[in-house]
């Protein structure tokens, strides 16, 4: 137990050095786009010293590096800054929410494509090389790096155009909560689960097949277990290990997947709040947008590699990995 | 030749893939001057009309201009971008993740580190936020970012089929001649992993599509009046149950696309890696 302990800490050590250079390097990007802030709060028709004065307030004539710390131990204790669009807005009052609707959109389409894609990898893994299998392994394949977009006009094009039983925007009426809207979450989720399908489907095929063929599996066959027993008792606890990583690994087309759903559908997530920022080049929510979605994705990234080194029992009792 | 011939035979799916594939290869070379409409040209009579009036075979959009032809030279952007994406961040992958590989000391968690930090932050925001900082998106600047926010995911790869091959016997030798690391890098082992390499760089050329359209769909592709097929999408959806032609079209575009070249790649790696 105590080398699960050992990665663990291990691993919170390295999230925070990464996240520390990368905060660094999203504040310097942020930073080098063209344009003046202080002439953008101020407008064209700003006086000289108004833009000086304001500067002086906002700190901006102060070394890169003071004002990179103060931006981010600020952001360590929460405090965001505020909007540059929407004028003295706190970020923390807009972000939040929208982060909520994010989150809640991810689950929904990780509880669709996660049980959907290792139900048909399997399917396709024991049957290898019969009509079922060449289905679902070119299905997984033409969806692989099908674009959410794509996915997601042809999804709108049947269920809300054609059928018209879902709405084609997943705005939620102002004064009502998402939970009163759930409909909106089906069409997004379903094109999210299009591209996950592909990746997750496939590799769980082939760790099945890798299975199927190994001795241990070919000796409980050879002694007469039925293939069923052999396939759910002995088969998939090896199985499942490789297809936790994949999908860890692709938390982060998970995550570009959102900026690409949230836009299509106009659903109120963190994806289409950064989209909003680069379009009114909001210079404070662009960074607090891109360190949030670092930090999420590191941290589900670093979650998935505790996860595959307990549940691997090489690791689990021996300490060195294989 | 002869083995890739037998591959083909067995594999019906792979020929639909190629084909496809190179439809749109001469759709974007030869397509533009076959179109009767300019992809700018906007019928001002013909708006939002469906598809076979007036001469326009797929419609038009809410401007009026012709979805055929800004889909035919839309093509062009999208597979020269995608195509030198994938060439220049296999390229670098190879150059960054062999040296990584090779040196194994200082350099390699040098590399690791770095690569990643840059794999901290997912692929699509990196160059979503980059090119939407530097503004007026360019085939160069494009070009440029997504490579590099694809450099990890290659040079990954790289690193990993070099260390297979750096302890194999021919190595050895050529570092008892005496040969230069450059020479035993590039000369000795390259040759001996472009399977791998190869397969690669074609699954990264279905990846680069997926990404470019991607970005030409969040606005930060290559800029108006050049058409894109991603933007096509997005300027087209607040229409779509009037006029779902306008977006139907260059959604169906990106998709065959990908999916042949997936079907290719994937054609590729069997016959280069399985098959041998």
């Amino acid at each position: 137990m105590s080398n699960i302990i050992e990665i663990i800490l291990k691993r919170v050590g390295t999230l925070f050095a990464t996240l520390l250079i990368m905060s660094f390097i999203i504040f310097i990007l942020v930073e080098i786009m063209p344009g003046d802030v202080a002439q953008m709060i101020l407008g064209q028709s700003a006086t000289e010293e108004s833009l000086a004065a304001l500067r002086e307030v906002k700190g901006l004539n102060e070394p890169l590096l003071t004002r990179y710390w103060k931006w981010i131990s600020q952001a360590v204790q929460g405090d965001l800054g505020e909007s540059l669009y929407m004028k003295g807005v706190a970020i923390n009052s807009i972000l939040w929410r929208r982060v909520g609707h994010s989150l809640v959109l991810a689950a929904t389409a990780f509880l669709i494509f996660v049980p959907l894609s290792i139900f048909f990898g399997v399917l396709a893994g024991v049957r290898e090389k019969k009509f079922s299998d060449s289905l679902i392994s070119f299905f997984g394949l033409a969806t692989m790096a099908l674009p959410e977009f794509v996915s997601g006009i042809l999804l709108i094009t049947v269920f809300a155009v054609k059928l018209d039983v879902l709405p084609i925007v997943s705005v939620i009426p102002i004064g009502e909560t998402l939970w009163q809207n759930l409909n909106i979450l089906i069409l997004p989720a379903l094109s999210i689960t299009f591209v996950m399908f592909g990746y997750v489907s496939r590799m769980q095929r082939s760790s099945v097949i890798n299975v199927m063929n190994s001795d241990y599996i070919r000796s409980a066959i050879l002694k007469g277990m039925s293939k069923r027993y052999v396939i759910f008792r002995h088969a998939l606890k090896n199985a499942l290990l490789p297809t936790i990583t994949i999908i860890g690994m692709n938390m982060g087309w998970l995550f570009g997947g959102l900026v690409v759903v949230e836009t299509l559908f106009g659903y109120p997530g963190m994806g289409s709040l950064l989209m909003t920022a680069i379009r009114t080049r909001d210079l404070p929510l662009i960074q607090a947008c891109v360190l949030l979605i670092t930090v999420i994705y590191s941290l589900s990234t670093m979650i998935t590699d505790i996860l595959y080194n307990y549940l691997n029992p090489l690791i689990r009792f021996e300490g060195e990995g294989v | 030749m002869s083995y890739i011939l037998f591959q083909l035979k067995r594999n019906p799916l792979a020929i639909l893939g190629i084909c496809i594939l190179i439809l749109w290869i001469i759709i974007a070379i030869v397509g533009p001057s076959l179109v009767p409409f300019s992809y700018t040209e906007m019928d001002s009579v013909n708006q939002l009309v469906p598809m076979g009036t007036d001469g326009h075979v797929l419609g038009t959009d809410n401007l009026g201009r012709d979805i055929l032809a800004r889909i035919v030279y839309g093509s062009r952007s999208i597979l020269s971008v995608a195509l030198l994406t994938s060439i220049l961040s296999t390229v670098l992958g190879v150059i960054i993740g062999f040296s990584a590989g090779y040196f194994k000391t200082i350099i390699d968690t040098i590399f690791l580190r770095a690569m990643d930090i840059i794999m901290s932050i997912p692929p699509l925001v990196l160059s979503l936020v980059v090119l939407g900082i530097l503004g007026d998106s360019t085939i160069f600047s494009l070009t440029l970012i997504v490579s590099v926010a694809f450099i990890p995911a290659t040079a990954k790869v790289a690193r990993g089929v070099l260390l297979t091959e750096k302890n194999q016997e021919y190595v050895m030798s050529a570092r008892i001649r005496g040969e230069n690391h450059l020479y035993i890098m590039f000369i000795e082992i390259l040759p001996n992993t472009m399977g791998s390499i190869i397969v690669e760089a074609t699954a990264r050329f279905a990846y680069s599509i997926m990404m470019v359209a991607s970005l030409g769909f969040l606005g930060v592709g290559m800029q108006p009046p050049t058409p894109d097929w991603g933007m096509m999408v997005i300027e087209n959806k607040p229409v779509i149950s009037q006029a779902p032609w306008a977006v139907l079209f260059p959604a169906l575009a990106i998709a065959s696309l990908v999916i042949a070249v997936s079907i290719f790649s994937d054609f590729i790696s069997k016959v280069l890696i399985n098959g041998r």
